[in-house]
């Protein structure tokens, strides 16, 4: 029973990890960047959710459409102004600009509001749900409900919309796309504020769970590179699968040993796929 | 359709500038001219602690760090394209194996200092068999994951590391110069007093001889071609895998022998501050200003850069965070070649692969 709770409470952060990894995900299979700074965008979005709860005593559902919202229009501004003009260029390039910007975010973070971990707590999420004998963190369980909501929608989009099927494309092969009449500018564009959206939204999410600090951001993409990479870049039903993955065995880790070590399980996932399986379970080759 | 057409011109033209514009006499002469400086440089590097306060001579130390870590960098990133996020873990493994080695009494501080640089070059070979086989993003990425699970392992292996409480050093025992010393004596006495910084003196010497070796060499050359086009290397009959890898284990001495060095100096170390992504991010942003793929530009931007930050690195570290996360995103857009290249275009450098 224990380790049905332990593998329970896994599955439930697992969704978060792929709302998160989704977002990175696609901006990588449509532009070839991997963005370094998501960890930071995801920070933002956390902060915003606890300064809207604790200036403004806004509660976490409240402010989640916000810190989204906020997020998609830095999104859009940082996909103008930086991240477009390293598109098509070596891989070197767009690696150091979003680490550099990812610097920059943390380090103004750290600047304005330290390097304290902070928590919100809202009344009605704190406790837990007593399920066939089985407790259920209830800001989890919400927390897991809307993450897959999110994570589901975008799918849809992809799938159903014409826009998601020009996303789509361009991701396969972005040259026949613009050749085909796609604006591959704006599927950019619209997949990066989407992504940077994304990630507030997960943020918003670990904030109800977790302490949250400016370098929070640095450690929530290494696990986003584990999943990816578990599941295959630029693949999105992989990434569900692989954040899934992570999340039960982070939790199981952690659970068999200690935290301390859990926070290795992402790593040696990572490593270990590199070595057998390099594009992922549900990635092509390249 | 005009414009068009005069862009293209102007690309070709610019291609073409560099075969059409001749060497200068000088260049062949450039190793000798280098050898010449770096003589003069290291005799005043010698003398300096003689005449300078402990706080200069500590800055100093940190410009010699980073030009050893910046050069190390660049073996592989700047020469071979692979950019790696991984100094900061390598620099963490070294500062922990060479002051464990001390905190142990195991052996002296050189066989310590040197047997930590041992160590993360043979980490790098067994990490970059793995990672360098795989082309494109695989290797960046699994670097930064490389970092986090060094110090996540450090961390908890709390019988042999001391986990998070940290590890002190011994300190280094000031000599006092005796009445009527010889100059041989205050000499030993000097350096005796400031070994670390003699220490990182030779290493930085070490990198930069180094950097020139490969540069001019087969290796370089190899390692430029694979950064602008593998396949097409390996086509051509170079063993990327080999070279990549050689690179890697090279770059990777440098940082592990700089973090002991740098631990003996601090005197503390502790994982967090250690594994800190500042020392990756110290290393890329001081390669990529002087110019990445150069054997000068390294050497350049830790001068410079150094030199302008440590003050604020003093007032505020989290400041530091920002401005060089502002300095990366703007060199990359702007200036992608650094200083070097932006002499180069200015016509006051040739385009020499001896820079």
């Amino acid at each position: 029973m224990d380790t049905l709770q332990v593998i329970l409470s896994g599955v439930l952060l697992g969704g978060v990890y792929a709302l998160f990894a989704a977002g990175l995900n696609m901006i990588f299979g449509v532009m070839r960047v991997i963005n370094l700074a998501h960890g930071e965008l995801m920070m933002l979005g956390a902060y915003i959710t606890f300064f809207a709860s604790d200036q403004a005593g806004l509660n976490p559902l409240v402010s989640l459409p916000l810190s989204a919202a906020a997020l998609l229009i830095l999104g859009l501004l940082l996909q103008f102004a930086l991240v477009e003009r390293v598109v098509n260029q070596p891989l070197l390039s767009s690696l150091l600009l979003t680490f550099g910007l990812s610097t920059l975010m943390m380090g103004v973070a750290l600047n304005l509001w330290t390097a304290n971990y902070r928590s919100t707590a809202w009344a009605p999420l704190t406790g837990n749900w007593d399920v066939f004998g089985l407790a259920v963190s209830r800001s989890r369980f919400v927390a897991f409900v809307i993450a897959l909501l999110v994570t589901g929608g975008t799918y849809l989009f992809l799938r159903r919309s014409t826009f998601g099927k020009a996303i789509r494309a361009t991701s396969q092969n972005a040259e026949v796309a613009q050749i085909c009449g796609i604006d591959v500018r704006r599927v950019r564009l619209v997949t990066f504020a989407m992504g940077s959206a994304m990630a507030a939204i997960a943020g918003s999410l670990i904030a109800m769970i977790f302490t949250i600090s400016p370098e929070m951001g640095r450690m929530f993409i290494g696990k986003a590179f584990a999943i990816i990479v578990l599941g295959g870049l630029g693949s999105f039903v992989g990434a569900l699968f692989g954040a899934l993955s992570l999340g039960v065995g982070e939790t199981l880790a952690a659970y068999w040993t200690n935290t301390q070590l859990a926070e290795g399980v992402a790593y040696v996932i990572l490593l270990i796929v590199l070595l057998v399986r390099p594009s992922g379970f549900f990635g092509r080759a390249e | 359709m005009s414009s068009q057409v005069s862009q293209i011109r102007n690309e070709v033209d610019s291609e073409q500038a560099s075969p059409t514009r001749p060497m200068p006499k000088w260049e062949p002469y450039l190793g000798w001219i280098y050898l010449v400086i770096l003589v003069i440089a290291v005799a005043a590097m010698i003398w300096f602690p003689s005449n300078a306060s402990a706080y200069s001579v500590t800055l100093a130390l940190i410009v010699l760090m980073t030009i050893s870590l910046a050069t190390s960098w660049n073996f592989l990133s700047g020469f071979g394209g692979y950019t790696s996020f991984g100094h900061a873990g390598f620099f963490g493994i070294g500062s922990y194996v060479g002051a464990l080695l001390l905190y142990y009494e195991r052996t002296g501080w050189i066989t310590a200092v040197i047997l930590s640089g041992v160590a993360t070059g043979v980490l790098a070979l067994i990490i970059g068999y793995p990672t360098l086989r795989l082309r494109g993003p695989y290797f960046a990425v699994a670097m930064l994951g490389f970092t986090e699970l060094f110090r996540v392992i450090v961390t908890s292996w709390d019988s042999l590391t001391l986990g998070g409480r940290g590890v002190f050093l011994p300190i280094v025992r000031f000599q006092q110069v005796e009445d009527g010393a010889t100059w041989w004596d205050r000499f030993q006495v000097q350096v005796h007093n400031n070994q670390n910084y003699y220490a990182m003196l030779v290493l930085a010497v070490v990198a930069m001889i180094l950097a020139y070796v490969i540069g001019t060499s087969r290796l370089g050359l190899e390692l430029l071609a694979i950064r602008d086009d593998e396949v097409a290397a390996q086509s051509m009959g170079i063993r990327v895998v080999r070279v990549k890898i050689t690179a890697f284990a090279l770059s990777a001495v440098f940082p592990g022998i700089a973090g002991a060095i740098n631990a003996r100096q601090v005197g503390f170390i502790e994982p967090l501050t250690i594994f800190a992504v500042i020392w990756s991010i110290r290393a890329i942003s001081t390669a990529i200003l002087g110019g990445q793929g150069t054997i000068l530009g390294p050497i350049l931007g830790a001068i410079v850069l150094t030199l302008v930050s440590e003050r604020v690195w003093e007032s505020d570290p989290n400041l530091y965070q920002v401005i060089f996360g502002g300095l990366i995103v703007i060199v990359v857009l702007f200036m992608p070649g650094g200083f070097i290249s932006l002499l180069q275009n200015w016509g006051v450098l040739p385009r020499s692969r001896r820079l």
